[in-house]
């Protein structure tokens, strides 16, 4: 299979300690469940292609962060390069959601001169019972930021394609109208690379043998 | 070394996190049913008995023995006589323990009972939290017993040291400690709740105290800003750009950060990225270094990240790379590479510990 591409796209994935950020991703990118998964320490990174019309593919290149306050001067420089970002909560951890506000300014601080579009994703969907967040309440806020609001659950396979592929939707539109640009020296945005070269590691693990001609 | 070298180098796997084995692994090759003990290994352990039954062990010749390897029969007094814990005077010891052990329950009398305070109760939150996340492919740390002990060594660590508190990666760091003065890999399958009440104290104030006292020399790791850590992340760079130029231009034409990927080497001290009983081996030798933690590490981290420099150099892209440091296939490590990665770390110390700039391309 080719790996072809047309924009590698980089993400950041941000929220409090234990919202499943990092389950949230690997059902993304491997397609399963991790019942247990140890505290994520500083940032992780993880890819996954998507197809967002036929024919059309975007990579992404999607850094996991820590959720905790500590690692903040290690996370914050990812702020940076990103094009876009999902904003996690727990619906069941109210604290989570007020704290939706302090990511926003902690990534809006740290990545100037550029912007992030943000999702917002109301995580674990599946505990309705235990929830303490209502979809309203959510919604308004994600309006009230401009952000798109999605509940997702990595243990039951809900949304999950879909909060990466809306976003993905997203900032392909702004590059296609130009409100996002590719600029020397930022790696949100890289433009596609031409067919009949191999530049990928895919590529090379699968069997494919590396070329230099 | 080009031949040892070759002789070591892992086939890639999948990339899969490595996973923390089974406790029962972690005797690894010294397990009861395991080949007897060779000619060299008992008298080995005859030496390390008889400095420890010395009045006064010698600490320096036991960390001479030490640094290749302790044996499992003695480790868990040898870690905590290197660790600084116990005395050397073996008349002392008794005293020495029963007073720490009163002290360590004294501080939780005193503090334990402040986690639910307003000023305490996020770092109690946090790392009640990362608890049943410590581990979680080892069955031993699912016990209730075992993560009440583990909450209890984290939060009175984190409040009586405010300049860092608790820190994600810390959690990691009881955990040899543990294993070990318990003897817990000797004991499975069993419950630790099932031990005399008194042995599970013991088991807990000696793996608190341990583990404050590897903490003392890494603190800087774990304050504002994470100094310590960020120090030997540029050490590390500035290293591999003497030892092995390839792959540090290799990293630099695929704009691969050392931090993007030796952070967590540096903050979690290679556990995330070792099977457990590799870990316990590391230490015994860190634990024989002046300053293992804190200084040899980079070192093995220079050597541990050359080991890799066949398949960090067949990646060419950005992704590749990222995907390989973080998922290093270490999981049928076992004494014989960690011992020849301990052997580079010390040739690399040796080479270039301070050296002046003419090392320097």
């Amino acid at each position: 299979m080719e790996t072809i591409w047309l924009y590698q796209f980089r993400l950041i994935v941000i929220g409090d300690s234990t919202v499943g950020k990092s389950c949230l991703i690997r059902r993304f990118t491997e397609g399963r469940f991790a019942q247990v998964s140890d505290p994520t320490v500083g940032v992780d990174f993880f890819s996954r292609l998507v197809e967002i019309e036929p024919g059309k593919r975007i990579k992404l290149q999607i850094w996991d962060t820590a959720g905790q306050e500590r690692f903040r001067s290690i996370t914050r420089a990812y702020y940076r390069n990103s094009v876009g970002g999902l904003l996690l909560f727990d619906i069941t951890n109210r604290r989570s959601f007020q704290n939706v506000h302090n990511w926003l300014e902690e990534a809006q601080s740290h990545v100037q001169p550029h912007s992030i579009v943000f999702l917002l994703v109301g995580h674990k969907c599946d505990l309705e019972a235990q929830r303490q967040v209502t979809q309203q309440e959510a919604e308004k806020l994600a309006g009230a930021y401009g952000m798109r609001y999605v509940e997702t659950s990595a243990r039951d396979a809900i949304n999950v394609e879909k909060a990466f592929v809306d976003l993905t939707r997203d900032i392909f539109e702004l590059v296609r109208s130009g409100d996002i640009k590719i600029q020397d020296g930022w790696e949100g945005v890289k433009s596609g690379f031409v067919p009949n070269t191999v530049h990928s590691s895919e590529e090379v693990t699968k069997g494919g043998r590396q070329c230099f001609c | 070394m080009s031949s040892v070298r070759s002789s070591l180098q892992k086939q890639q796997s999948l990339p899969v996190r490595p996973i923390i084995p089974l406790v029962a692994r972690i005797s690894d090759q010294n397990a009861s049913g395991a080949p007897p003990m060779t000619v060299r290994e008992k008298s080995r352990l005859d030496k390390f008995k008889q400095l420890l039954a010395s009045p006064n062990t010698d600490l320096e010749e036991l960390r001479k023995h030490s640094w290749s390897g302790i044996p499992r029969e003695v480790r868990p007094i040898t870690w905590r006589l290197l660790s600084g814990y116990l005395p050397a005077n073996k008349e002392r010891r008794e005293l020495v323990l029963k007073r720490k052990r009163e002290e360590y329950f004294g501080f939780i009398e005193q503090y334990y009972h402040s986690r639910t305070d307003e000023h305490y109760k996020d770092t109690y939150r946090q790392i009640h939290i990362d608890i049943p996340r410590t581990n979680p492919l080892i069955p031993l740390f699912q016990q209730p017993a075992v993560q009440e002990v583990f909450e209890r060594i984290l939060f009175i660590w984190a409040i009586r040291h405010p300049a860092s508190g608790y820190v994600q990666g810390i959690n990691d760091l009881v955990t040899p400690f543990f294993v070990l003065v318990g003897k817990l890999h000797q004991r499975t399958p069993f419950h630790v709740a099932a031990l005399p009440l008194e042995t599970q104290r013991n088991i807990e104030a000696d793996s608190f105290w341990c583990m404050s006292k590897l903490l003392d020399g890494i603190q800087d790791n774990y304050t504002f800003a994470q100094p310590g850590i960020q120090n030997k992340v540029k050490a590390l760079e500035e290293l591999v750009s003497r030892i092995d130029e390839d792959v540090h231009n290799h990293f630099k034409k695929y704009e691969v950060e050392y931090l993007q990927f030796a952070f967590r080497w540096m903050n979690n001290l290679l556990m995330r990225e070792l099977p457990l009983r590799c870990t316990i081996r590391l230490w015994d030798t860190y634990q024989a270094e002046a300053e293992g933690f804190s200084h040899f590490h980079l070192y093995v981290c220079a050597a541990f990240l050359i080991e890799w420099r066949k398949e960090i150099l067949s990646m060419v892209d950005f992704q590749g790379l990222l995907m390989l440091l973080q998922n290093l296939p270490t999981i049928h490590w076992g004494n014989e590479e960690v011992g020849l990665l301990l052997a580079e770390a010390y040739r690399l110390k040796y080479m270039f510990a301070d050296a002046p700039s003419h090392y320097k391309r």
